[in-house]
This record gives structure tokens, C-alpha cells and sequence, in this order.
């Protein structure tokens, strides 16, 4: 376990406070057991991707049809969650929400998180990812996809920094406070908290940089969504056919993130006590952030059926009646009904904000979210503008394979390996900025 | 889907009842034969006319795809149809039969040997028989072309043995790549002289000139030519591909979007880079 100074009679606030946010840095049995589960679990998946490397994308379901599977879908459902850290962090903390402070980094780690295995997943969507670098070299500035490429690894930078930089202090905390530390984690430490001494000039210059980063991650994760939904939108199709697909892009990621947030918020406020800071306020609020940004995406949501079904064009009538009571209405059914209006009504209800109940809602919410953007990317390939004709026939419907669904939830592994790491190895909640607060309370 | 179950249906039915008698065609009608020429222009008139009108029910010649109905359509260019001499595809097409529609009023005689022109095409070893065009004397037939742009109108001259004559048939055509646009079809005045409009926004080549098929037709007597004559607009042929677009490749990216792309992202990167480098000074404040 990590040692803390405990030999202090008078233990003040701030120093209980740092006691309390610095314990959960440690290597502890549940870690190893949990990571060991994960990295076996990965290992298989694996196994199914270097099928797919040796036989290439013929062991996945896609074909000439629906060439974009659950791959893209997982894709998209990635980027949709890591926009949180966006909306946490820059759009609240700027406004002068105060109670985000111990749940930013818990959305900035799931940004990070999502953000970085979004791009792997793309990768496994490439049939010779050795070609990668032909983007680069053969790559055309007018292709959406290029876009998104130049996008996603700028956001991944973006959300690392805006991670990183409230890190520093607490990083110089942890090197300074905790002790039977392993040789590589003090030495990560030394390298991280690049000389930081707790002077009044860094905060400031940190403080700067962190602002800055505030405002700019405001545009590029818009951009980062919305240039993923062009993807789709610039692609003459029935179903993507629509000038508002950023915009409801954007909405529907804000409504995933805040599950996925209230999901982390729950797991870390249980496994690692900290139910002074994480509190049932927060919960309250977050249900409420989530009551809001699920009334905006069904806006979104009607609008996008209501404006074709309306005009009834001859695709689109196809496209929606495939949604409404043909081949995908069990599924679109479910994932709109319970997976967004009942929960969010639900929500409305003040004891269901409570954390259990609040915690269930969203894990719905987040699998619905996830089925959600495969009937996005799906059944508008099943519809094209041309007769799917003189082709075999299992090309006439798309089911993912088993080597398809042990890659995608390699990516989920991934994604919760990194998060299980960061939130071990750095505090889960910034400790000087609680402690700043706290003083500025007092005061 | 319904309706087109219960056209099968109904179809079968009448079938059974005409199928009851052979399709039996009067002796001199069978003996008639075709007093135009079987020429490569005039398959191709019989294909396009075909391809219109046919192809729906008797499917395209040699695949053997006609409608599953009873009696059979069948394919033109199988036994059953060439077995039988000219006048009786002739007469079966004029009068025709149950489901098979009368084209006498549809079609100009011409027209249907046009269609027997396109049917014998499959078959190698069919030779025309000749007409016997009896004390006719085919005349000499010769036209002269202009365009008279007042009024936009293509003229053509008709000589008939070396005479103007009024009352010949006179069709032009604008050829195409792919087929052939009718202009129209008239007959001479007494000076010998048909109009034929032509609408001068039609796209020429380069130099504004189309080619005119002209056809005169006096009794049994065809004289046919295709001209050049500059009659349209010059055409304005812009490449597609030229010059900055969205389409072109990507070293001929619009410049609107480089410019708008590199901005953002030198502008995004710099402000990156200049955190990442503060960020390496941070031991040195004090």
C-alpha cells in the first residue's frame, strides 16, 4: 500500500483531503486481478485480429453492400464519447461550475481513453492497415476522411494536454508524497512533473496554458464530430442525407458521454471511497446534464425522421420503413423508446437521480447509444440509391461476425485498460484544485 | 406485385383459348415480300423500333427472355420465328393477336419490314427474296440541301428524274453518336422545296457542324446521304476535370479549401506546439 505520512497527530483539511485523493494511487491485488482479466481477454481478441491481418477484412461480415460494419459504427460511438471531456470541462468549468472540479478528470481520462482507441479502431477497419501512410502520401485534402484523420489526432493531442496539465501539480504530489513507490513509477513521476516546485509563476503559467486548451478544445471536438458525421452525411444516401447530421451527431454524443460519465463516477465513487468528494449531488446534476443534452437529441432525433418521412421520397420511405416496422424496428424500437425517452423521463424523477438507480439508467443509455450508431451506419447501406442486384445473397443483409464482435470488444478493453491504468496511476480527483477550492471557501 | 400476378393469370387464361387454334396466316398474305432493301440502316431502324416496342414481351433476340406467357411470345430469332417466310411475321405483326397487340394503325408498313429486316439479321443463311416491282419504274431520285438561318429552317431540294416534283417524302435526322434525332418528316412543295425545322440551340462539334441524314422517298424509290452542314452553335467543350475542384485529384485541390484546411491546422498545431515547448521551460519560472 502506499505510504502516506500518518505519524502527523493534527491532520488538517487539505492534508486529510490529500490523504484521501492520493490512497487510490497504488497497485493493489483487485488492480492486478482486474488487469489481469482484461490483458487475457485482450489476448484472445487479439488472436481474432491477426486472423484478420493474415486473411484480411473476408473474416469479418462486411461486403460489397454494407462495406462499413460495426467497426465504423464502434467508430463512431468512440468519438460520440469522448466529446465529454469537452462539455465538462471547457463548457461548464468556463461557465463557473464549480461542482465539476472532482469529476473533470474522470471525464477528461474517458476522453482521452475513447479518443485514443478511436483511432486504432479505424485501423481495424483498413483491410491492409500497412498502407496506412498511403493517407498521407496519396491522401486527397477533399476527402472527408483525410479530415477526420487530421481531426482525430489532433483532439487526442488536445484532450492528452487538457488532461496533463492539471496533472502537473498533483503528479509533483504524488512523487513528493507517496513513498514505496516502484523504481519505474518514481522515475515516470520525476519525467511527468517536469521540475514542478508549487511556485506562484507556474500555477500561473498552468493556469494560462489550461485556458487556452479550455477554449480551443471547444471548436475541434465540434469539428471532430461533426466531420465524422460528414463521413457519412457527404455520402449521397438515403438516411445520411442530411444537413443537420452534425449537430445531431454532436447532441447524441453528449447524451453517451454523460452515461459513460456517471457510470465512472459511480465505479470509482464505490471501489475507491471517496463518497465525501464524489457525492450525490453530483450524481443529481449530472442526471440533469443528461435530462438536457437527451431533450436536445431527440430534437435532433425527430427531426431527422419527421423532415423525410414527410416529403416521402421513394429511398427514404424504404430506409425509414426499415427502421419503423421492417428488418431493424425491434432494434430502432428499443434503442429510441428505451434507450432515450423512457430513461431520460425516468430521469425527471429526483429519487431516480439517486446514484444506483441514476447508474443503471445510464449503463441502458450507454448500450442503446452504442446500437444507435450501428443503425446510423447500418441499414442506410441495406437501401441504396441503386438496385442491389446480380449479387449473392448474403449481401442482402449485414450480420457482424465473430471475429468482428472479439475486435470491437478488444477496443472496449482497451479503452477501459487505459482508464484503469490512468486512474492508478494519478489521482482520479485533482487534488490541488480541491484544495484551492477549499481554501477559497473558507475565505 | 398484385396486379402483375393477376396480368399473368389473366393472360394464362386467354391462352388456353386462343392456343386452341394454329396462328394461320392467308396464303397470299405469307407470299408477301418486302420491297425495301434489307441494309445495315435498316436493321438498325428495325432494332431501335423493336427495342421501343417489343423487347418488353419478346425479350432481346437470341437470349431467349420473352414473358412466361401462353402461347409463348417467343424470341425473334429463333427457329419458330425464321421458319416463317417474310409475309407472315408481316401479317402477324399488322393483325395481330390475343396479348400480341395490332400494330397496322401503330406502324407504318416500312416500319414492320424494318422489324423483319432486324429479325432476319440473326439468321446467316437467310437470303431476301426479290420483289417484284412489276411495271414500276423506279425513279431517279436526287435532292440538294441548304439551311436557311432567318428562319431556321434545313431545305431540301427534291429532283426526280432531273424534274421538281411536289408531293415526295422528304425525313432528316441529326445522327448521333448512339442513334438518330428525327427533325422531322414532310413532303415537297410544287417547287420541289421541303422545311424541315431545326432547333438552333442543338450542340454542334466544335465548329457548330452536324451531320444531316436526309431521306427522299418516292414510291418504292429511297435516296439517302448524310451531310455535314454547320447549322448549330459551336459547343463550348469544357473539361470536367480541369483546373481546381472537389472532384479533381488532390494535387488539384481547391484552393479556397487548402488554404481554409492549412490554416486550421497550423493555426490549431501552433498553439499545441507553443503549450508543449511552455511546458519544457516550466522548471525555469520561479
Amino acid at each position: 500500500m502506499a505510504g502516506i505520512h500518518k505519524s502527523e497527530v493534527t491532520i488538517s483539511q487539505s492534508g486529510k483531503m490529500e490523504h484521501d485523493l492520493l490512497r487510490t494511487v497504488n497497485w493493489n491485488g483487485r488492480f492486478k486481478l482486474w488487469m489481469g482479466f482484461l490483458s487475457l481477454l485482450l489476448l484472445v481478441c487479439l488472436y481474432f485480429y491477426y486472423l484478420q491481418l493474415r486473411d484480411g477484412l473476408s473474416v469479418t461480415g462486411m461486403h460489397d453492400i454494407v462495406s462499413w460494419g460495426i467497426y465504423i459504427s464502434n467508430f463512431v460511438f468512440f468519438i460520440a464519447v469522448s466529446l465529454i471531456g469537452m462539455l465538462i470541462s471547457s463548457v461548464l468549468g468556463m461557465i463557473g461550475y464549480k461542482w465539476i472540479k472532482p469529476i473533470s478528470r474522470i471525464a477528461e481520462i474517458i476522453a482521452v481513453a475513447f479518443a485514443l482507441v478511436a483511432g486504432l479502431v479505424i485501423i481495424t477497419d483498413m483491410g491492409r492497415p500497412d498502407r496506412l501512410q498511403h493517407l498521407v502520401m496519396y491522401g486527397r485534402i477533399q476527402s472527408p476522411i483525410v479530415w477526420d484523420i487530421t481531426i482525430v489526432i489532433t483532439y487526442v493531442v488536445l484532450s492528452l494536454l487538457l488532461l496533463y496539465l492539471p496533472l502537473i501539480p498533483d503528479i509533483a504530489l504524488c512523487n513528493k508524497k507517496l513513498t514505496g513507490l516502484p523504481a519505474f513509477q518514481r522515475r515516470l513521476y520525476k519525467i511527468l512533473s517536469l521540475g514542478w516546485a508549487d511556485k506562484p509563476g507556474q500555477f500561473k503559467v498552468i493556469k494560462r496554458y489550461f485556458r487556452i486548451l479550455l477554449i480551443m478544445i471547444i471548436p475541434v471536438a465540434l469539428a471532430i464530430h461533426t466531420v465524422t458525421s460528414w463521413l457519412f452525411a457527404m455520402t449521397l444516401r438515403p438516411g445520411w442525407d442530411s444537413p443537420i447530421f452534425g449537430p445531431y451527431f454532436v447532441s447524441g454524443a453528449f447524451v453517451a458521454g454523460c452515461a459513460a460519465v456517471i457510470i465512472a463516477m459511480y465505479f470509482f465513487q464505490k471501489n475507491y471511497k471517496l463518497q465525501e468528494y464524489i457525492t450525490n449531488r453530483h450524481f443529481d446534476l449530472m442526471g440533469k446534464l443528461l435530462v438536457l443534452v437527451s431533450l436536445v437529441y431527440v430534437y435532433f432525433n425527430i427531426n431527422e425522421i419527421i423532415v423525410p418521412a414527410y416529403k416521402f421520397k421513394p429511398f427514404e420511405v424504404e430506409h425509414i420503413g426499415n427502421l419503423f416496422y421492417g428488418h431493424d424496428s425491434a432494434l430502432f424500437w428499443m434503442v429510441q423508446t428505451g434507450g432515450l425517452i423512457i430513461p431520460f423521463l425516468l430521469l425527471m424523477i429526483p429519487k431516480m437521480r439517486k446514484p444506483l438507480p441514476i447508474t443503471i439508467i445510464s449503463v441502458v443509455i450507454l448500450v442503446a447509444a452504442w446500437f444507435k450508431r450501428y443503425l446510423i451506419v447500418v441499414p442506410t447501406q441495406l437501401t441504396p440509391y441503386y438496385p442491389i442486384q446480380n449479387v449473392p445473397e448474403r449481401y442482402h443483409s449485414y450480420t457482424p461476425t465473430i471475429a468482428e464482435i472479439a475486435i470491437t470488444v478488444a477496443s472496449f478493453v482497451l479503452v477501459l485498460m487505459i482508464i484503469t491504468i490512468l486512474s492508478k496511476l494519478f489521482p482520479i480527483i485533482p487534488v490541488w484544485e480541491m484544495k484551492e477550492e477549499n481554501e477559497n471557501q473558507k475565505q | 406485385m398484385k396486379n402483375y400476378i393477376l396480368l399473368i393469370f389473366f393472360v394464362l387464361n386467354f391462352g388456353f383459348v386462343v392456343n386452341a387454334q394454329e396462328w394461320t396466316v392467308p396464303a397470299e398474305e405469307a407470299e408477301k415480300v418486302s420491297p425495301y432493301i434489307f441494309e445495315d440502316d435498316f436493321v438498325t431502324d428495325g432494332e431501335i423500333l423493336y427495342e421501343n416496342s417489343c423487347t418488353s414481351c419478346h425479350g432481346t433476340p437470341t437470349e431467349n427472355n420473352f414473358m412466361p406467357f401462353s402461347p409463348p411470345p417467343g424470341d425473334p430469332a429463333s427457329e419458330q420465328f425464321q421458319s416463317q417466310p417474310d409475309g407472315a411475321l408481316f401479317y402477324k405483326i399488322q393483325k395481330g393477336r390475343g396479348i400480341m397487340p395490332v400494330f397496322e394503325n401503330i406502324l407504318a408498313e416500312e416500319e414492320i419490314w424494318s422489324l423483319i429486316a432486324y429479325f432476319r439479321s440473326f439468321n446467316k443463311e437467310y437470303v431476301q427474296p426479290e420483289f417484284d416491282y412489276g411495271d414500276e419504274v423506279l425513279s431517279e431520285l436526287k435532292f440538294d440541301l441548304d439551311f436557311d438561318e432567318n428562319i431556321d429552317k434545313l431545305v431540301v431540294k427534291v429532283f426526280s428524274d432531273g424534274e421538281v416534283e411536289e408531293g415526295i417524302d422528304v425525313s432528316a435526322f441529326v445522327v448521333g453518336m448512339f442513334g438518330k434525332f428525327p427533325l422531322g418528316k414532310t413532303k415537297t412543295n410544287e417547287l420541289g422545296l421541303a422545311y424541315l425545322d431545326v432547333d438552333p440551340s442543338l450542340p454542334g462539334d466544335k465548329q457548330g457542324n452536324l451531320d444531316i441524314l436526309v431521306r427522299v422517298r418516292k414510291g418504292y424509290a429511297i435516296e439517302k446521304a448524310t451531310t455535314s452542314m454547320k447549322i448549330a452553335e459551336p459547343a463550348q467543350q469544357t473539361s470536367l476535370i480541369e483546373g481546381r475542384h472537389l472532384w479533381s485529384t488532390g494535387d488539384k485541390a481547391p484552393v479556397w479549401l487548402l488554404v481554409t484546411f492549412l490554416l486550421i491546422v497550423v493555426g490549431i498545431w501552433g498553439v499545441i506546439l507553443y503549450i508543449i515547448f511552455g511546458l519544457f521551460r516550466l522548471k525555469k519560472i520561479g
